[in-house]
């Protein structure tokens, strides 16, 4: 098209909003929620859902639409997708552990199923996909590796996020041997650390 | 407890569509089976895989763990011969995860770890 270099630079000149969908994927609690009530947090105030420290705490797609966010001087209009957990097991027994009744445990688990169901099938709608990670644990999960493959082979674009540095024993150094084909940041979404690294990433990336 | 382990040829799935493919390593393992496949699920197949696993979870089948050893970029002449006529390498193991505790991962190998 002969204009689309104008166009760019008017658009440019004007400061111009492009909207996108964020995606945060990931297993079970490595910290997709924090991350999404940190990103929301900071740019409207308002967290999108409640973190839990018992798995499948988030078992619908939560959403927070039209955050308008402004990254060296690229101002960016995302709607903010925190999805559920992807595993491929969900054990009822697990929950019990955790204290709760065997009907209540139960009842998470159909939820927890369903939520899962439901952030696969969103795996094709996002525009760009933080992966997230925790950094203390073992990188090279089916899980990771599913999510990863599925987005790759629909060219959507990845970043991964390589989670909860403040911790010790954190070794964000394994993911990005496990995955070097993809940008990768670090940050503790819980602290803020880096936080200002990754919204320039997505600003690039979007 | 014994541990009853099926290793399935590529040629035995090779007529089989998509859902076929997952309705059978599903069944298989569901009877208390682990499942060896001579070629790797794609990951799309995964991904489906993981979708039916979920519609059929319940208190005694809490669901599956899953590993696979996909294609390596060709790097021997074996390897480009095989991609070139279009053959397939890598392997993917699926046992119930009441049965298998977990399945680690190096890049190049699998190890299983069942329960009990």
């Amino acid at each position: 098209m002969p204009f689309h270099g104008l166009f760019a630079w008017l658009r440019g000149l004007f400061g111009s909003r492009k909207t996108f969908s964020l995606g945060l994927y990931g297993s079970t609690n490595v910290g997709k929620t924090t991350l999404a009530n940190r990103i929301s947090m900071d740019w409207t105030g308002e967290p999108v859902g409640t973190v839990s420290e018992i798995p499948h705490e988030t078992r619908a797609v939560q959403k927070k639409e039209r955050i308008e966010i402004s990254v060296d001087g690229k101002r960016l209009t995302m709607n903010l997708l925190d999805m559920p957990g992807i595993a491929t097991k969900v054990d009822y027994r697990e929950f019990v552990r955790f204290g709760m009744k065997p009907q209540e445990a139960q009842q998470r688990a159909k939820e927890a199923t369903k939520g899962i169901v439901e952030a696969i099938k969103w795996l094709e709608h996002v525009d760009v996909a933080l992966v997230v990670m925790d950094a203390c644990q073992d990188p090279y999960t089916q899980v990771n590796l599913t999510i990863l493959g599925n987005l790759e082979a629909r060219n959507i674009p990845v970043i991964i996020v390589a989670n909860k540095i403040d911790k010790k024993n954190s070794k964000p150094e394994r993911i990005r041997a496990a995955f070097p084909q993809h940008r990768v940041v670090e940050i503790s979404a819980l602290k803020g650390d880096n936080i200002n690294l990754l919204y320039k990433e997505i600003a690039k990336t979007a | 407890m014994s541990v009853q382990i099926e290793f399935v040829s590529a040629a035995t799935l090779a007529n089989k569509t998509g859902a076929e493919k997952i309705r059978f390593i599903l069944s298989t393992v569901r009877q208390d089976k682990i499942i060896v496949l001579e070629q790797a699920l794609t990951p799309a197949e995964e991904k489906e895989l993981i979708t039916q696993t979920m519609g059929s979870v319940s208190k005694r089948f809490p669901g599956i763990e899953v590993s696979s050893l996909s294609d390596a970029p060709a790097q021997d002449l074996r390897s480009m011969l095989i991609k070139m006529l279009g053959g397939k390498t890598g392997l993917t193991v699926v046992g119930p995860s009441n049965l298998v505790k977990q399945i680690k991962r190096d890049p190049g190998k699998l190890r299983l770890l069942t329960n009990g």
